[in-house]
């Protein structure tokens, strides 16, 4: 059977992305149902392991919603954020996964349109690229 | 009665327990003082409660009451009292403040009260909802809104006509109808007033209509149908039912206008009308909303750029005061105004026009100080002793002044007042 | 050991229900491992099924609870509240939101949004199986504050705190207090001095014994956390003995031959090396500017006061919060904007302001008498291109209260007000009308076509399309142009970084929520009041300095605090010490520290603010962060897949 739509993790922070994304909800701002966010204190704080288990688990592609520059833990963040994201894409490349299925955005605490227009992107192309 | 008085000794009394006299009370309490809040409404949260949203962050109001008016109702150090109220206050020495409260019967027992709503469906009788500020009806057994803290209910004893059928389908057994007022001697060592403001009601101003054609509402009527606990689900125009697709609102209605004899500005209508239309451009994207002002006044922090996001939604803003305001046929409205930036008058037809209601003095609390008399300024507020450097002292030792009892002020600020009325209080409480 | 625990599906109203088949999602986890009971609710929050909630908990025992309804961020501590009545350790809760992330974003989807939800309450229960019992972190909360800046606000605050029988540290940069209100004049509304004000506050604080005043200190150093900080404090000398004597005073003030701008009075006047902002002003002895001093020693042979070998000190303080009152800056308009510096006839509402203060009988200003007075509103504020897109609150107000200020004391003033529409929001309504009753002139444009300053052979111009009488083109030539400058944050702002305070969009330092939490940072223990956080007028900083005294008071006064037990852990067996977590850790929570034979990386509980940038870069992953641990996050994910 043909997937309506990717099955996304979204690792988002208890701060500054999750209530974005819970506003997109209040608002009405559709996206696919096989998006599941864990929130976590900070996006810096996401090891590589985690990501790619949840590849090994089966899922589709994981998104990051970074707190970029508004986290409350320093300015740090969205560069130490990016390293994880380097690191991780080595690893997917060792292991032969599409590094495009890992996805990071800073996604600010009022930012929820923006978040259903990445995700929605995301999942078309990660629809594109398990059907080819 | 005065056998059953009751006494009871606490370390402040806070006079209202909205967001300010919540807040206050919040704050004394967490630093170890007990604190009797005495609320004349059934629920405590006062006027923030039943609002939508708020500026300029757009939260929702219940989501940042709620929490607040949860932690209040179960913090150990603070008693509450609704639907009560202060008799009288004497000072008699520092730091010793007597105070008789009566506390009116609720006819429900508050503790076994399950907010089943059973006893409201049984209850034949129909009223206008006050909490929903008249736009539906509510029965005369009922909980007062689906968020009101206790959220237990209340037989209204006005109308109610007491045919016995609440007491009947309660599970409880929790409505006695037996219940009197009951009387208490407090005895606390400072008091705070947060009694709050009274809304302008736009019946003094007949040119504008109110009360006379259908679909002109106040401000606060609006607020009610944007609110999640709102009526209708969606807006609608009280007079037809039909969902409006272009509204006017008309700011300073009531604020610096001597003529009513409300000279100065309210302070929050320009940011609650810009609010207000940001909330209706999202719920009816058709619609096509005009706000009418003379000065926008989006002063505080991240206002100004609230202002603009509004501007940058397409609200209409136009400069000019409404000289009139007429009905069509269709219950449609017209509004006859000076446009400023043309320099001429002109009319324009909307389908709902909005009375944005001004803040006007309660001045509840001035009766209740016996002896030493609480002083109030010229406008009616209560009086600060010292506006600069101890905005929340009164004329009286001991009694502080928190929220919008002493003058217009949006919610932030508010919550500041209060945070430094509680903050004199307590320095008072220890000096002693 | 098996966990007994209890799963509560809520309706909200129909908010869920609507969308979601809660009958189903409940069917679907009621056979999961260790759930003891799975119950649907009207609304989960209500005091009825919190009720229900603790009597379930406590009559079945069981050891751990999950609720599926709206954002944790509305009810979390509410849920939280009812374990702890239930005697089950809060932390043996979990939230799975259904709501904001399941019906409200799938109402398009009700079959997907079912699905969803049970696979987020699947993953709940698996976090909750893993939950372990945390118990908060005692630490000792030393009973004293410091407060950066002794301005209106910072002085307030001080003598608050100072009553409740806390000790304050008042530390301020300046040789003067009383910071921009020193520089006041007659103040709206109560028509006080601002020296009034000052001299009024600083001798409440000099007299409690319990406040140290330290002037000419900054603070250069700032280590710790909540309940234990230790500023480091520099406090450079006024090169004057306490006592001296007026009137030798007064002739080596005459004696030194240094001349520079005088800042007090925004460099309309100057002043000596050796001085003070007015007599008067506390504390009432005079500072040696020591930059410019010659060192030629007129002074000394004149006044015995004069100590020229008085030294440096760095002063070490430690207290258990910090209060940032370090106010504002007024903006200064960039060369040409409205005419600023193109002639000696344009100032700044600050400047117009000492103007107005220490002229007596007659408006002189370089040489010629002020008759006509310009003023162009929302300089520096509001702006559509700068930077500055917020509205600095007092201007308007202050500027009228100016304007009439002159016309009261001086004669024949006429005032002409070129505004962006008048705020004078609250009672400050009525000065605004009392100026217009007076006959001052007030023009109006909007901000695409602000008034046009022209400078020619000393003559200034202001012109403007005043949509008060529609559009028409409206010229006058003032004898002096006011600009009325708005307030920006401090120019130099060092303390920020040194403190990490997060800044706001409009560049102040920022509250965690306005209407929650209007005086705490992200950085616990310090709080922030007046003007440092946004424009305001006395009466507001003063309200939001009490609040901060306050806040701060609650953080110290019972000698101890409770923090959140939510931080990070090192297994001492896989650490060997590379240093890695301490580079990354941006609150200096980890140091290394030997243990038996080898080093490994020790983590401060109490400075722990468990944010886990120190998770990732351990390359021996011996970091876990509690409940977020490897562990409970892989069951999360395994459980998001299991559906």
């Amino acid at each position: 059977m043909e997937k309506k739509s990717a099955r996304i993790l979204v690792f988002s922070t208890e701060k500054i992305s999750d209530p974005a994304i819970d506003m997109a909800g209040l608002l009405k701002l559709h996206y696919p149902p096989t998006v599941y966010t864990i929130a976590v204190p900070c996006s810096s704080g996401i090891k590589p392991r985690w990501i790619m288990h949840a590849y090994d688990k089966g899922f589709d592609g994981v998104f990051i919603a970074a707190d970029g520059s508004d986290c409350t833990y320093g300015e740090t963040c969205t560069e130490k954020t990016g390293h994880i994201v380097g690191i991780t894409h080595q690893m997917m490349k060792e292991k032969n996964i599409d590094p495009a299925r890992l996805r990071m955005a800073a996604i600010c605490s009022v930012c929820s349109e923006s978040f259903v227009k990445q995700i929605k992107s995301f999942n078309q192309y990660l629809l594109q690229s398990t059907k080819s | 009665m005065a056998e059953n008085i009751k006494t009871a000794n606490y370390d402040a009394l806070v006079i209202g327990a909205g967001i300010a006299g919540g807040e206050a009370a919040l704050n004394l309490a967490n630093n170890g003082f007990s604190v009797l809040l005495v609320e004349k409404d059934l629920s405590i949260g006062g006027k923030m409660i039943l609002l939508s949203k708020v500026f300029p962050t757009l939260d929702c109001a219940a989501c940042i009451t709620t929490p607040k008016m949860s932690e209040i109702s179960r913090h150990h150090g603070i008693t509450i009292f609704t639907g009560s109220e202060v008799q009288k206050v004497v000072k008699k020495s520092e730091n010793s403040f007597e105070a008789v409260v009566i506390k009116q019967p609720r006819y429900v027992v508050e503790d076994d009260c399950t907010a089943c709503q059973l006893c409201e469906q049984a209850c034949p009788v129909v009223v206008k909802d006050q909490y929903q500020y008249n736009l539906v009806g509510r029965k005369a057994a009922f909980i007062p809104f689906s968020i009101a803290s206790p959220r237990v209910a209340a037989i209204d004893i006005e109308n109610c006509t007491l045919c016995g059928a609440c007491e009947k389908v309660c599970p409880t057994k929790c409505i006695d109808f037996t219940m009197e007022a009951e009387e208490y001697h407090i005895t606390a060592g400072a008091v705070i007033v947060a009694t709050g403001f009274r809304l302008f009601d736009p019946l003094k101003i007949p040119r504008y209509g109110y009360g006379q054609y259908k679909n002109v509402l106040t401000s606060m009527e609006m607020e009610r149908q944007l609110a999640p606990t709102r009526p209708f689900n969606t807006v609608l125009r009280p007079g037809d039912g039909k969902v409006p697709d272009k509204i006017a609102y008309v700011l300073c209605t009531g604020s610096r206008d001597a003529t009513v004899g409300n000279p100065i500005c309210s302070q929050i209508c320009c940011m609650y009308s810009i609010k207000q239309a940001q909330l209706l451009m999202g719920s009816l994207p058709m619609a096509d909303v005009t706000i009418y002002y003379i000065n926008i006044r989006s002063f505080g922090k991240g206002f100004e750029e609230f202002y603009e996001q509004a501007k940058g939604m397409g609200v209409n803003f136009i400069k000019g005061k409404i000289g009139k305001i007429t009905e069509k046929e269709n219950g449609n409205l017209i509004l006859r105004y000076e446009d400023i930036n043309e320099n001429k008058l002109k009319e324009s037809e909307h389908d709902m026009v909005v009375l944005s209601v001004g803040v006007l003095p309660n001045t509840d609390a001035a009766g209740i100080f016996r002896e030493q008399k609480l002083e109030f300024d010229h406008l009616n507020f209560v009086g600060q002793k010292d506006p600069l450097a101890s905005p929340a002292e009164t004329n009286i030792k001991g009694v502080f002044v928190a929220g919008t009892a002493s003058g217009p002020m949006d919610i932030p600020d508010s919550i500041l007042s209060a945070g430094a009325a509680s903050s004199e209080a307590m320095r008072y409480l220890i000096r002693k | 050991m098996n966990k007994k625990l209890g799963v509560y599906i809520c309706h909200c109203g129909g908010n869920i229900s609507d969308y979601i088949d809660v009958e189903k999602v409940k069917a679907a986890v009621a056979g999961e491992d260790g759930v003891y009971l799975a119950k649907t609710t009207m609304f989960a929050c209500s005091d009825a099924t919190q009720k229900e909630m603790v009597e379930d908990i406590r009559s079945n025992n069981l050891d751990g609870i999950v609720v599926a309804s709206c954002s944790p961020k509305l009810h979390l501590l509410t849920f939280r509240a009812v374990s702890e009545r239930a005697l089950l350790n809060k932390y043996n809760y979990v939230h799975a939101n259904i709501r904001e992330q399941g019906s409200w974003a799938h109402s398009d989807d009700k079959a997907g949004a079912t699905e969803k939800a049970v696979s987020l309450v699947k993953a709940a229960i698996a976090k909750v199986r893993l939950a372990r019992s945390l118990d908060p972190i005692i630490i000792p909360s030393k009973k004293a504050v410091a407060i950066i800046g002794a301005g209106v606000a910072g002085m307030r605050a001080a003598i608050e705190l100072a009553d409740m029988g806390c000790p304050v540290t008042l530390v301020e940069r300046e040789y003067f207090v009383g910071g921009r209100v020193a520089q006041w004049d007659v103040m709206f509304t109560t028509n006080q001095t601002g020296k009034e004000l000052v001299t009024r506050l600083y001798n409440e604080v000099i007299a409690r014994d319990n406040i140290t005043l330290l002037t000419g200190a900054e603070v250069v150093a700032n280590s710790g956390s909540i309940g234990d900080f230790t500023l480091k404090i520099k406090v450079t000398p006024r090169y004057m003995k306490e006592k001296c004597d007026q009137n030798n005073l007064l002739k080596a003030i005459e004696a030194c031959p240094v001349v520079v701008p005088d800042d007090f009075n925004f460099n309309i006047t100057s002043r000596k090396a050796i001085y003070h902002n007015f007599p008067g002003e506390f504390p009432q002895y005079p500072v040696i500017d020591i930059k410019n001093c010659t060192r030629c020693g007129e002074c000394e042979k004149i006044c015995s006061s004069v100590d020229f070998s008085q030294q440096e000190q760095t002063v070490e303080v430690h207290v258990g919060s910090v209060v940032m009152a370090t106010g504002f800056d007024p903006y200064t308009p960039a060369e040409g904007e409205f005419g600023y510096k193109l002639s000696d006839f344009v100032v700044t509402l600050p400047q117009f302001k000492r103007l107005t203060d220490i002229n007596k009988d007659n408006l002189v200003y370089n040489g010629r008498e002020i008759r006509n007075i310009a003023y162009i509103y929302c300089v520096g504020s509001r702006q559509s291109e700068g930077d500055n897109k917020y509205c600095s609150r007092y201007c308007c107000t202050s500027a009228i209260h100016a304007s009439l200020e002159a016309r009261n004391k001086f004669r024949n003033v006429n005032n002409f007000h070129f505004t962006r529409g008048i705020r004078t929001y609250g009672k400050q309504e009525l000065l605004y009308a009392e100026s217009l009753r007076k006959g001052d002139v007030y023009l109006q444009a909007y901000e695409e076509n602000p008034p046009l300053v022209e400078v020619k052979d000393g003559q200034i111009t202001v012109t403007i399309n005043d949509i008060m009488t529609g559009g028409r083109e409206i010229s006058v030539i003032p004898d002096l142009l006011v600009l009325v400058t708005g307030m920006v944050p401090r120019a130099d702002n060092s303390i920020a970084s040194k403190f990490k305070l997060p800044k706001g969009r409009d560049s102040f330092f920022n509250e965690i929520h306005m209407k929650l939490r209007p005086v705490e940072t992200v950085i616990d223990g310090v709080t922030i009041s007046g003007a440092c956080q946004g424009p305001k007028n006395i009466t507001e900083s003063v309200n939001s300095a009490l609040s901060a005294a306050a806040k701060s008071y609650s953080f110290v006064n019972k000698g101890e605090l409770a923090l959140e037990p939510i931080i990070a852990g090192i297994d001492k067996d896989l650490c060997t010490w590379c240093g890695e977590c301490e580079k990354a850790c941006p609150f200096d929570a980890i140091k290394k520290e030997k243990q038996g034979e080898k080093e490994i990386a020790v983590i401060n509980n109490s400075v722990c603010k468990g944010c886990g940038m120190c998770l990732p870069v351990c390359p021996v992953n011996a970091i876990n962060l509690i409940a977020f641990s490897d562990r409970e996050i892989e069951s999360m994910i395994d459980a998001l897949v299991s559906v």
